[in-house]
């Protein structure tokens, strides 16, 4: 845990920055690299990494605000970044319709018309943008925006209440949690007979422990003995779900080895965040907090900073990531799935990720720096 | 990733050009030999055979099974696959059902197995399903559990069960995300020794050799092209189904 200072953490922004790079890669079906991600190896997957960091910042930076500035204050700040990333949805949302519109007004062919009913909303576009506005509507790769932006707008009640007492709302979001995962709650979506792909009512554990330990470490509360307690059964969870969930994608390479508790354990149940998911997430957070320290020379390092850097850009860099996995999608299934495409596919884009993150940061750096004294320090956003 | 032998072909077919194309394959539909492999058996259909028994099959599914993309009945693949057996086994009166209809999700498909899988008591059940699924996104573990609960249902009955996953075309690939959905299916097959004729990555296979490209196809013209890809499915899953029976 870190201690309090004024430094940014570069371990939230570096591992922030790692989950979007792999959550590119894990969007495009088929990626040669999704088998070198967290999904591969672990039960749970970047998504895990981005909702928990963004719970985790957002209690770091926004309950410095409530302090400096007051609970107004904040909350109008925070409901500002829900408005950013609404905005952002929105803007995917349309990229997302011209993309299958397209698709379906060209491609006319009888024997895929089963498949065309993925365009069904343009029948009725009055309802399905009204319902994408309403954050019902969550075509693939849609779905964790909706999530985050609910989060947020939820967020300035979440942080006078935990400023309070963190315990007040740790427990009703535990009890939450485990009333999903025992009758199976859900939210309803759009179609109808469809629900939120990300079960907000499940993953909004995993942002409140994330804001929980935020506050904890602003206010530079720590159990150092606590945690060095917990780091052999973290690692021996870990090390259980890592052979587990490695022997499963082995098995799916070479049918020789055999997939471990592959009958009780398949399919692991991501909507709702099976405990499956949550609890070796939790066991590596425990590890990362133990073995990397805050000021760990590699987060500063010139290799780790474009990561770095595309952490703190988040927002931009993962809506750049849904668009390029997109492209990249169409590109590999019109042009070709050979290996030299999706190299050239993957190297483009997070090229271009990494290079996004590092123009913001140098943007935003000389946007607040007095004129002729552009400082290098970069952005750092929520 | 989920494991299936599915990844085992798509990375051959990515990492090098098919390893060999199925000499016995005439008709104009071959497939390359990782496509081909089976390795489950289809004991109540062998034992019929055997004893020269009529042979019963229900084809169930969604609207490539039903296959008005051809325009007739007799055009779609299970009439297809009927001929092509009837032709494997001259001695055998071999029926295949046509239990198809269009825009159903596994669950629906589920609720109708009494009446269209169960009542007519087959040896063998062809259940095409997951594109209803992909395309509207169910939940994959409520996809894998609603096929878990009609392959309970057919097991019980003791009918042999072949699983056909979805039809590919590259356009349609690039709007849905096929990819889980055919893990899914593929491992819950695994799981339950049965057999997911990979009708996807056949399909994928044409594709890339331009076979049944119907861009620039006049209308009266893609019957007719359909017709030609839903026999050469059918072609391939009797195929599998000879062997899964020797």
């Amino acid at each position: 845990m870190p201690k309090p200072s004024k430094t940014r953490d570069l371990r939230l922004d570096f591992f922030r920055g790692v989950a979007l790079i792999f959550i590119f890669i894990d969007h495009i079906p088929e990626n040669l690299l999704s088998y070198f991600t967290l999904q591969a190896v672990g039960f749970y997957d970047a998504a895990e990494v981005f909702i928990f960091i963004s719970g985790f910042t957002a209690a770091l930076v926004y309950g410095r605000r409530l302090a400096a500035k007051g609970a107004l204050y904040a909350t109008a700040q925070i409901w500002r970044r829900a408005w950013q990333l609404y905005v952002a949805h929105v803007f995917l949302f349309v990229i997302f319709i011209g993309e299958v519109s397209y698709t379906a007004t060209t491609f006319n062919n009888p024997m895929y018309t089963e498949e065309m009913r993925v365009a069904d909303f343009l029948a009725e576009p009055y309802v399905a943008v009204v319902k994408a506005l309403l954050l019902e509507f969550q075509p693939t790769f849609l779905d964790i925006l909706p999530l985050y932006i609910l989060m947020m707008l939820l967020f300035p009640a979440m942080l006078l209440v935990i400023n309070w007492r963190p315990v007040a709302l740790l427990v009703p979001s535990l009890m939450l949690y485990v009333a999903v995962q025992v009758f199976d709650l859900s939210l309803p979506a759009y179609p109808p007979g469809s629900t939120w792909y990300f079960n907000p009512m499940a993953w909004q554990f995993l942002f409140i422990s994330g804001a929980v330990l935020g506050q904890m470490a602003s206010r530079g509360v720590a159990w150092p003995r606590l945690v060095r307690a917990a780091v052999p059964v973290a690692a021996a969870v870990l090390a259980v779900a890592v052979v587990v969930r490695l022997s499963w994608t082995l098995s799916g390479l070479w049918p020789a080895v055999p997939g471990l508790f592959l009958k009780e354990l398949w399919p692991v149940n991501k909507n709702d965040l099976s405990p499956i998911r949550l609890v070796p997430f939790f066991a590596t957070v425990v590890l990362v907090a133990y073995y990397v320290r805050p000021d760990a020379r590699f987060l500063r390092s010139a290799a780790a900073r474009p990561l770095v850097l595309c952490g703190q850009q988040s927002l931009e860099v993962f809506c750049l990531g849904v668009v390029l996995s997109a492209l990249g999608h169409i590109i590999l299934s019109e042009v070709s799935r050979g290996v030299a495409m999706q190299a050239a596919v993957n190297g483009v884009s997070i090229g271009a990720m990494l290079l996004t993150g590092k123009m913001i940061a140098w943007y935003k750096a000389m946007d607040r720096a007095p004129a002729g004294a552009a400082s290098s320090s970069g952005g750092a956003g929520e | 990733m989920t494991p299936h032998l599915l990844a085992v072909a798509m990375l051959a077919a990515l990492v090098a050009a098919p390893l060999g194309v199925d000499a016995a394959a005439p008709d104009g539909c071959a497939v390359p030999v990782e496509l081909q492999q089976i390795d489950v058996k289809l004991p109540h259909l062998a034992a019929r055979l055997r004893t020269h028994r009529p042979v019963t099959i229900v084809a169930i599914g969604g609207a490539s099974t039903a296959g008005a993309a051809a325009g007739a009945p007799d055009l779609a693949y299970p009439a297809r696959l009927q001929k092509a057996l009837a032709a494997d086994f001259p001695d055998v009166a071999i029926t295949v059902l046509n239990r198809g209809v269009a825009r159903q999700t596994t669950q629906q498909m589920v609720e109708r197995f009494p009446r269209d899988v169960i009542a007519n008591a087959p040896v063998l059940v062809v259940w095409e399903t997951g594109t209803v699924d992909a395309v509207r996104g169910i939940h994959l573990d409520d996809f894998a559990a609603a096929l878990q609960y009609g392959i309970d249902l057919l097991k019980k009955k003791a009918f042999d069960i072949i699983l056909v996953d979805m039809q590919y075309s590259h356009h349609t690939a690039a709007v849905i995300d096929f990819e889980h959905y055919l893990e899914t299916l593929h491992g819950v097959g695994e799981l339950d020794d049965i057999y997911v004729f990979p009708r996807f990555a056949i399909m994928r296979y044409w594709s890339e050799q331009n076979m049944f490209n119907f861009d620039g196809v006049s209308a009266d013209k893609r019957a007719r092209l359909a017709a030609r890809a839903y026999d050469c499915i059918a072609r391939r899953l009797a195929d599998a189904i000879q062997r899964a029976v020797q």
